[in-house]
């Protein structure tokens, strides 16, 4: 009988140490605060009740999907420093892998207490109940006219369930060398898509006159943010209506938008085509190599893609056109968006809450600013900015143009599965495997109907 | 005899639990989230039949199965007839036949994302290589994987496929051959048979068991392949007429979060591959011999 209980004992203990291989600690670096060498300036301002909450230790988890590339460990480190109660453990891995894990662990419950993903995916975990919503936070502690407006980029109604990690908006970037040697004045803000057009027909040159066009005037792209999405709204045209409830996309001026957006291919020739792009890097790849004179630029993708391949590209930016009638500019803008688990215990959701007034700070904002991926949201560090020596030198082409004209990419709990359904039609469109009228109208059906779907259940 | 049965359950209880946690538990689970709608945060909330309706009355369903269909009936045949080929080859007293064999087995080693970029820039229209051929034969270029007819597409990716698959499947037929026993072909050769006809009457009966086995482990593979249409195909721009079952099972569970129509379609795959198998075995007993 007592070598039975034995041998049960020692079945649950193979057992165990086969299962815990699978545990949630994989992955994750727990790190006390040990560092001190981090400026703890934020000790001075901390009010009474951040004192308080100072003597309960709490550890937090910190999801940060692509490490320490995404956000930088400065930031972590230096909250590391000013909050030492607060036990960090880091649960990172690369961008794809985490958002794809994350969705098990909201499953179990075991989510980390705070992390950050597309805004879109934010909304979703808002609607299904995972987000805290911050709407009682904000109104408590910050004062809104500190902030750019897309600090509410993931409200929906009375509730916000989560504030950006930062922006990514996008611009009109320009070869300079390629205006000069055209002898083609640089854009300006007061452009609209018209000029853009106009000056493209001038810019685009077959150089060694072969009968193929060596450089083109726009590098169309095919994508949603710097694609369709900014030309369906070229000539006041819309995806969603202003509920995100209904499609819109066939009416007359977003079809004079994307018409247009064609053209640039098709009857302009200004452009080159969805797989020439394709094959030869994308957007960014061809202006970088001097194949380009315009783009619509995302702000990442100057320090990722230009400043580090191409350091000697003679670049600027402008702020996107105005619509083709002059009156009005949309700039489109993505953000990742930190959210806090909803499952989290209540220390934690104020930890958690803690991290994210320390990140919005106009200090650590700077940080995020200096990092050239992100635009920050707080207007002291948009300011600061627009200081920054690196390239592009006109930043306010993207901190001026999100503040005053940034919209989301209209932006719902179904996002991904709309634009899943209407991208692969855009491509078609963008392609000539489809025309405008009749591509627009599938799309409108085919949008309509999930949003339905979600919205109706 | 009691007391040896204990001790074997013990021994084996460790993988008996990890079957039912990691094998039973989850298929079990399946089937019944196929029965509810479940976000992966709320409790699941019972629908009946709805999610199998919603599949079977889903004209994008239909157009999947028939491009798995597609996809099967191009890369089965093909990859086990040029594996045959080439085991056969290889199995001859060549040169260098351990590099022939390594180079064979190579793609079966090669990362998908890798082998992808490397399809990509055959399948290039502006700047691919095979279009760039065609031209230099005076021949029009073509779309391939990106072209807007869907049995362009799915082909072009079932010859990757086979590309990517023939090394295994050639490495277990060109065992089968080494163990065809060399008596048997001596007799034959003694008796005036060619090469052909030794291939064709000896080993490939002999053989066909083996051939059995790659063709229905080959039938699984295509009608659950992924990673090469994940490569390929940009999943957040995928057109209806390119769509395949996993990657609807992708996008529903890990894009949208529904969890009960990605089980569903997961299940409705098993039952068609399970009929197909079922199929396969019946058929097994015409061409298949066994040596006893």
């Amino acid at each position: 009988m007592k070598r039975r209980l034995i041998s049960v004992l020692l079945i649950m203990v193979m057992a165990m140490s086969l299962l815990s291989g699978c545990g949630p600690s994989s992955g994750k670096e727990e790190t006390k605060t040990t560092d001190q060498s981090v400026s703890g300036t934020k000790e001075e301002n901390k009010t009474e009740e951040e004192k308080k909450e100072e003597s309960k230790p709490v550890t937090l988890t910190i999801g940060l999907p692509g490490g320490y590339d995404v956000t930088s460990k400065e930031i972590i480190d230096g909250f590391r420093a000013a909050y030492p109660h607060i036990t960090l453990v880091i649960d990172e891995a690369p961008w794809g892998d985490f958002t794809k894990k994350i969705t098990t662990q909201i499953a179990g419950g075991n989510a980390p207490d705070i992390w950050f993903q597309e805004n879109a995916a934010v909304l979703g975990y808002g609607d299904m109940g995972a987000a805290e919503d911050l709407m009682p936070y904000i109104k408590r502690d910050l004062k809104l006219e500190e902030y750019a407006s897309n600090l509410f980029s993931a409200q929906e109604g009375e509730k916000v369930w989560g504030v950006p990690h930062g922006g990514n908006p996008i611009a009109l970037a320009y070869n300079k060398d390629i205006f000069d040697a055209a002898n083609v004045p640089y854009p300006t803000d007061d452009w609209t898509y018209e000029d853009m057009i106009e000056a493209a027909k001038l810019l685009t040159k077959d150089t060694n006159g072969d009968g193929t066009t060596d450089v083109y005037g726009l590098l169309t792209a095919g994508g949603i943010t710097d694609g369709w999405f900014p030309w369906i709204n070229s000539a006041g045209g819309q995806a969603l209506d202003e509920t995100k409830r209904n499609a819109v996309f066939n009416d007359e001026k977003s079809l004079k938008g994307i018409t247009e957006w064609v053209n640039t291919i098709h009857t302009y020739k200004i452009s080159p085509s969805r797989s020439t792009n394709n094959e030869l890097g994308g957007t960014a790849q061809m202006f970088g190599n001097g194949m380009g004179a315009m783009m619509f630029l995302q702000y990442s993708l100057g320090s990722a893609v230009l400043n580090t391949n191409f350091p000697d590209l003679n670049y600027d930016t402008a702020k996107i056109p105005l619509t083709f009638d002059g009156s009005e500019r949309v700039v489109p803008n993505v953000s990742n968006t930190w959210l806090i688990f909803s499952k989290a215990k209540e220390d934690n959701k104020e930890a958690a809450w803690t991290f994210l007034k320390y990140y919005l700070s106009a200090d650590v904002q700077k940080l995020v600013a200096e990092s050239g991926s992100t635009i920050p949201v707080n207007k002291e560090a948009l300011a600061y900015v627009d200081t920054l020596q690196s390239k592009p030198l006109n930043k306010k082409a993207y901190t001026e143009g999100v503040d005053v004209a940034g919209v989301t990419l209209d932006e719902n709990k179904c996002w991904n599965e709309w634009r899943t359904a209407a991208q692969p039609i855009f491509n078609d469109i963008m392609d000539g495997k489809t025309d405008p009228q009749t591509g627009l109208n599938q799309i409108k059906t085919d949008v309509q109907k999930i949003l339905d779907e979600n919205f109706n259940e | 005899m009691r007391k040896s049965n204990f001790w074997g359950l013990l021994f084996v209880s460790p993988f008996i639990i990890g079957i039912i946690v990691f094998f039973v538990f989850p298929v079990l689970f399946s089937g019944y989230i196929s029965f509810t709608k479940w976000d992966m945060f709320n409790p699941p909330k019972f629908v009946g039949l709805k999610n199998w309706i919603d599949s079977v009355t889903n004209p994008v369903f239909w157009i999947s199965f028939r491009n798995v269909f597609y996809f099967a009936l191009i890369f089965v045949p093909l990859q086990t007839i040029f594996a045959l080929i080439i085991a056969h080859m290889l199995n001859h007293k060549i040169r260098l036949k351990g590099f022939f064999r390594a180079c064979y087995f190579l793609p079966n080693i090669t990362p998908w994302v890798a082998g992808a970029i490397v399809w990509k820039f055959l399948y290039g229209y502006d700047f691919g290589l095979i279009n760039h051929i065609l031209r230099l034969l005076g021949l029009n270029g073509s779309y391939w994987y990106d072209s807007e007819k869907w049995w362009v597409a799915i082909g072009s990716l079932a010859l990757m496929n086979v590309w990517k698959g023939m090394g295994q499947t050639m490495v277990i037929l060109l065992a089968a051959m080494q163990n065809v026993p060399t008596e048997i072909v001596e007799a034959a050769k003694a008796e005036g048979a060619g090469r052909t006809t030794i291939f064709r009457k000896i080993t490939v009966p002999m053989i066909s068991p083996m051939v059995f086995l790659t063709m229905i482990l080959s039938t699984i593979s295509a009608f659950t392949a992924f990673d090469v249409f994940l490569t390929m195909f940009d999943v957040y721009s995928l057109p209806d007429r390119n769509s395949v079952v996993n990657l609807m099972v992708y996008r529903e569970a890990f894009m949208y979060g529904k969890m009960g129509p990605a089980s569903t379609l997961a299940w409705m795959l098993f039952i068609i591959i399970l009929i197909i198998t079922v199929i396969q075995r019946k058929f097994e007993k015409r061409w298949v011999h066994y040596e006893n």
